[in-house]
């Protein structure tokens, strides 16, 4: 293994079963995280981002989804196979994760004192006097003004953008290796996310962690991510280093998304369509997922008998082959 | 076509036993502007600073507390209900929420062809030949009438919700925030879908929205709002090309682009203050990044003056720059 790889992924596939039928949620991905860095995911929803983000964490229900094979390889140990007594020790102190809407995620009946704490109790082994402190210092770290009262208040006491700010505390608060963000500046207004990616930006520096930032805004992908990964059904289109994808994408969806991105120019731009929409995750196409929507597609697409897989088009640029091998030959 | 004069919202804050009234939160201040027949004129702010209030009481669904609004020079605001009633097969609205905002008990066909059995006297078929016309107007197909709205994806749901407004062939839509709850791919296809029945039903659109950049694509002219403040207004390739307010700018510098690290923005510090206790003089003095002194006092009127043909911006700013 790459030494500066903190986590490896390998075909990573989570289906869940439903009645008779099975959801291929994600389908086969395989990423590297590099140390102190950030990795994007994006895709539209029902894309499998979210579901990767859980699998690795390991916050799915055992009896409805099945994380089959796949190696999740963190710290020489393989998340898949650990108890989840092991798995608790890792979760929220090692690997972290923010989510979306920072009002249901944070407990409306505890004050942060109590939510910031709970995790410095539990991982560090610290007295409840002392948590408070490290709640205190976190709070002052990601900018909210007023710390010492701030920490008595309720989620509701505060904006947005504050709540925010207090998950990312909470989630820091045990110094971890890995920040998963999943979403975290969609349900907050264009100044405000501004305001916490730069936050983010800055506390990578700081702590020295690496991110997985889950997005469906290519604009913020630009803003703050090393690499990208385009999901699309639950399989991986391409993975390559931000500026590398943006100037010089290989694969069709990849192209249209970036084609379609509203964009803010001086001239009005015509507005560029992707037909269709996703198709259902319970019935996939067959060959490559995204034939229905490809607006290039190939005879043997069509068909539905390519078969997909990454391969490495060039070095640390990989894209889906089937679609690969369609574009080089045009 | 629409002309606005000083419109004003308050809602008032009732308390304790005796309802007493406890202060207003003011929504919508004072705004004037116009609207040209064919024109979409799209509208960008932060959430609570007053979009969806202004959109929804320019057509009277909201009271204004102060005001005029004139449609084709008539002054509505002094209509009766009944007056009114008729006037509404002109004016619909284009909800945010796919989801919400469309009856779930109800199949498609009801849904669409409510409002012409309300106000137009059609026979059933006359009535089933429109609603069908509209449907595939709006890309989809017959047999979807017959369908309960669960049956459908997102963007499916945002066109019939279209097709709704679109059946009494109005004349002026509010379209509130229609693609923020969709992907972008499916965003496009339905702003092109509203480009495309706008020129064919020629209609005028106010286009609601936070997203600069969609509004950029879709709009001929901008208004921004802050606070219930119009603080620029301007066509749409000089607002972006020259944007004068500092909030505008801002707004610009800090969306998140593809093509365009931009290091150096410039960050508004805080959140959009409380509508119910509004600072004084300019709203926006609390989170300019260089206010002067004037602005720092906190008593400098506002109000839109001319800087260019048809490019306006809040007095204070000019004045202070």
């Amino acid at each position: 293994m790459d030494s500066e790889n903190l986590l490896t992924i390998k075909n990573l596939r989570t289906h869940f079963s439903v009645g008779e039928s099975v959801v291929k949620a994600v389908d086969g991905v395989s990423f590297n995280l590099e140390a102190g860095k950030t990795f994007a995911i994006v895709g539209e929803s029902g894309s499998g981002k979210s579901i990767t983000a859980l699998s690795i964490m390991g916050l799915l229900p055992n009896n409805l989804a099945q994380t089959e094979r796949g190696e999740i390889l963190f710290d020489n140990k393989n998340l898949i196979d650990l108890e989840e007594n092991e798995m608790r020790k890792i979760r929220g102190n090692r690997i972290s994760m923010i989510f979306q809407e920072p009002m249901t995620s944070l407990n409306p009946v505890y004050d942060l004192s109590y939510q910031i704490s709970e995790t410095i109790i539990l991982h560090q082994k610290k007295s409840k006097e002392q948590a408070r402190k490290i709640a205190i210092e976190m709070l002052d770290l990601v900018g909210i003004p007023e710390p010492q009262k701030r920490i008595d208040s309720y989620p509701h006491e505060l904006s947005g953008g504050m709540r925010q700010r207090a998950m990312i505390a909470m989630a820091l608060s045990c110094n971890p290796k890995i920040l998963i963000a999943d979403e975290p500046t969609t349900a907050l207004d264009v100044t405000i996310q501004a305001q916490i990616i730069d936050l983010m930006q800055e506390l990578q520096k700081k702590l020295g962690m690496s991110i997985i930032f889950i997005t469906h805004d290519l604009g913020v992908v630009s803003e703050i991510s090393d690499h990208v990964m385009v999901m699309y059904l639950g399989n991986v289109m391409e993975i390559a280093e931000t500026s590398e994808l943006f100037n010089n994408p290989l694969h069709s969806y990849t192209k249209s998304l970036i084609d379609i991105a509203p964009q803010i120019s001086e001239e009005k731009r015509k507005i560029k369509v992707l037909k269709g929409e996703i198709p259902s995750p319970i019935n996939p196409p067959s060959g490559c997922v995204f034939r229905t929507r490809c607006p290039c597609p190939t005879d043997n697409c069509e068909k539905g008998i390519s078969k997909m897989g990454l391969i490495e088009a060039k070095p640390g640029h990989w894209v889906d082959k089937c679609c690969y091998e369609c574009n080089k030959n045009d | 076509m629409i002309r606005v004069e000083n419109i004003q919202k308050y809602f008032p804050i009732k308390d304790g036993f005796f309802n007493k009234k406890n202060g207003d939160v003011k929504a919508v201040e004072n705004v004037s502007f116009e609207i040209p027949e064919g024109e979409i004129l799209g509208l960008v702010g932060e959430s609570g600073s007053g979009k969806s209030t202004l959109g929804r009481s320019l057509i009277r669904l909201i009271e204004p507390t102060n005001g005029k609004i004139f449609y084709n020079n008539e002054d509505i605001t002094e209509f009766s209900e009944k007056e009114m009633r008729k006037l509404r097969k002109d004016f619909q609205i284009i909800f945010q929420d796919p989801y919400a905002s469309l009856d779930p008990r109800k199949k498609i066909f009801d849904i669409i062809s409510q409002g012409i059995s309300i106000h137009n006297k059609m026979n059933k078929s006359q009535i089933y030949d429109k609603v069908l016309e509209i449907i595939k107007d709006v890309g989809l197909q017959e047999e979807h009438l017959s369908r309960y709205p669960h049956e459908f994806s997102g963007g499916q749901r945002q066109r019939i919700g279209i097709a709704r407004a679109l059946v009494l062939d109005p004349k002026f839509i509010i379209a509130d925030e229609p693609v923020s709850a969709l992907d972008v791919t499916i965003q496009a296809q339905i702003l092109n879908l509203i480009l495309a029945l706008k020129e064919k039903y020629s209609l005028t659109i106010l286009f609601i929205s936070h997203d600069l950049s969609v509004i950029n694509q879709i709009a001929d002219r901008v208004m921004v709002m802050y606070l219930g403040h119009i603080v620029e207004i301007a066509n749409t390739k000089n607002l972006f090309s020259n944007p004068k307010h500092p909030y505008t700018r801002s707004l610009i510098e800090t969306a998140p682009q593809i093509f365009r690290k931009n290091k150096n923005k410039t960050l508004l510090k805080g959140d959009i203050p409380s509508p119910i206790n509004p600072p004084s003089g300019c709203v926006f003095r609390t989170r300019c990044p260089n206010p002067c002194e004037g602005c720092k006092n906190g008593n400098i009127e506002m109000g839109l003056i001319e800087v260019e043909t048809g490019h306006w911006v809040d007095q204070c700013c000019v004045n202070c720059t």
